[in-house]
């Protein structure tokens, strides 16, 4: 189960407002390489995990994505509180909050909604596990990008917190491949499928 | 015991490695760490690890604020944690988790008293439900100091 711990695992304070950013921010929130998918693809995955690391780590390294994500809905939320008229038609984000109003809700910066098409669950662990470091890259390009554009050094304080763990998280899954292949056959990974065969 | 990786940020790789298969260079055990306060700005407790964009990092600590310090203790368990789960031997991590664990377990039920619930079964300890007072952790405060 899940317990909630009332607070957030780094600090959010935005101290200006900036709907603009908040519009390009929340592709993180619900976008394809975002933190609602990051949780649900590793909490997802674990059922078919058939060995202790890769059930520990995904479990870990999910639970610790919920986390991102309430931060990064943080500073959503942060940037969009008491908006001005004139902010709230602000070009780039009229779109956003036409929809949502300064809500938080899980969207692609481009305005595709969610969708579970930007996660994927295989089955087999090295397929999976293999997904995951491609994932933990594409977050970590998205965070680049954030901080290409985005110059308010509160935000950007954060960002690169979180950045800064999709490169811990990728080198985990790879040792978690590696812990993978040493229980199985080591001339041949692909001899079965261990999350069926076993 | 192995020789202090300091901040090269080297692993190992099989000798052997077999073709046609994605390979992440395994952390050496005995890796160095920061301490937990630089670690939780740092988003990395492992100077190895710690890989910024165009030279933008996060300097010097946290704000001395007591919901800080259970942060960076609280961030260092997870980072430890993970860790772990891949390093399973590595008694020293081991031992430097038990210490973060019980500093954490301490701070944690300090800041419970003074300022209010972090878990559920913390919220009515004065004979009074709290769970409710705010700030909540995605507010903005106002009040906070600089």
């Amino acid at each position: 189960m899940f317990v909630y711990e009332k607070k957030l695992q780094y600090p959010v304070r935005i101290k200006n407002t900036n709907p603009r950013l908040a519009a390009l921010i929340i592709s993180q929130y619900g976008g394809p390489d975002g933190e609602l998918g990051a949780s649900l693809r590793y909490l997802s995955q674990r059922f078919s995990m058939p060995f202790p690391e890769q059930k520990g780590l995904l479990t870990d390294i999910g639970t610790e994505e919920l986390g991102h994500l309430e931060m990064v809905g943080a500073i959503v939320h942060q940037l969009t509180r008491n908006l001005t008229e004139e902010q709230q038609r602000a070009a780039g984000f009229d779109a956003y909050f036409v929809d949502h109003t300064a809500g938080v809700y899980p969207t692609a910066a481009s305005g595709f909604p969610f969708s579970a098409a930007s996660i994927a669950v295989k089955g087999d662990p090295i397929a999976d596990l293999t997904e995951d470091l491609a994932a933990e890259q594409k977050a970590r390009v998205t965070y680049d990008n954030i901080l290409r554009l985005s110059d308010d050094p509160d935000v950007n304080d954060v960002i690169k917190f979180l950045r800064q763990r999709e490169i811990v998280h990728f080198q985990r899954f790879g040792e978690a491949i590696q812990c993978l292949r040493e229980r199985l056959n080591q001339k041949n990974v692909y001899y079965m499928n261990p999350a069926v065969d076993l | 015991m192995q020789e202090r990786m300091e901040e090269s940020g080297l692993g190992r790789l099989p000798q052997y490695a077999p073709l046609a298969n994605p390979y992440v260079p395994y952390q050496s055990c005995g890796a160095a760490t920061y301490p937990a306060k630089r670690g939780v700005v740092r988003g990395t407790l492992f100077p190895g690890l710690d890989l910024p964009f165009l030279g933008m990092v996060n300097e010097g600590e946290l704000p001395n604020l007591p919901l800080h310090e259970l942060q960076a203790l609280s961030f260092a368990i997870t980072e430890l944690g993970l860790y772990l789960d891949t390093h399973t031997d590595d008694t020293e991590a081991l031992e430097l988790f038990r210490r973060y664990v019980a500093l954490y377990e301490d701070g944690a039920a300090q800041y419970q008293e003074k300022y209010g619930p972090l878990r559920l079964q913390c919220a009515g300890k004065n004979g009074r439900y709290n769970w409710l007072q705010s700030p909540w952790p995605w507010e903005y405060d106002a009040k906070q100091e600089d």
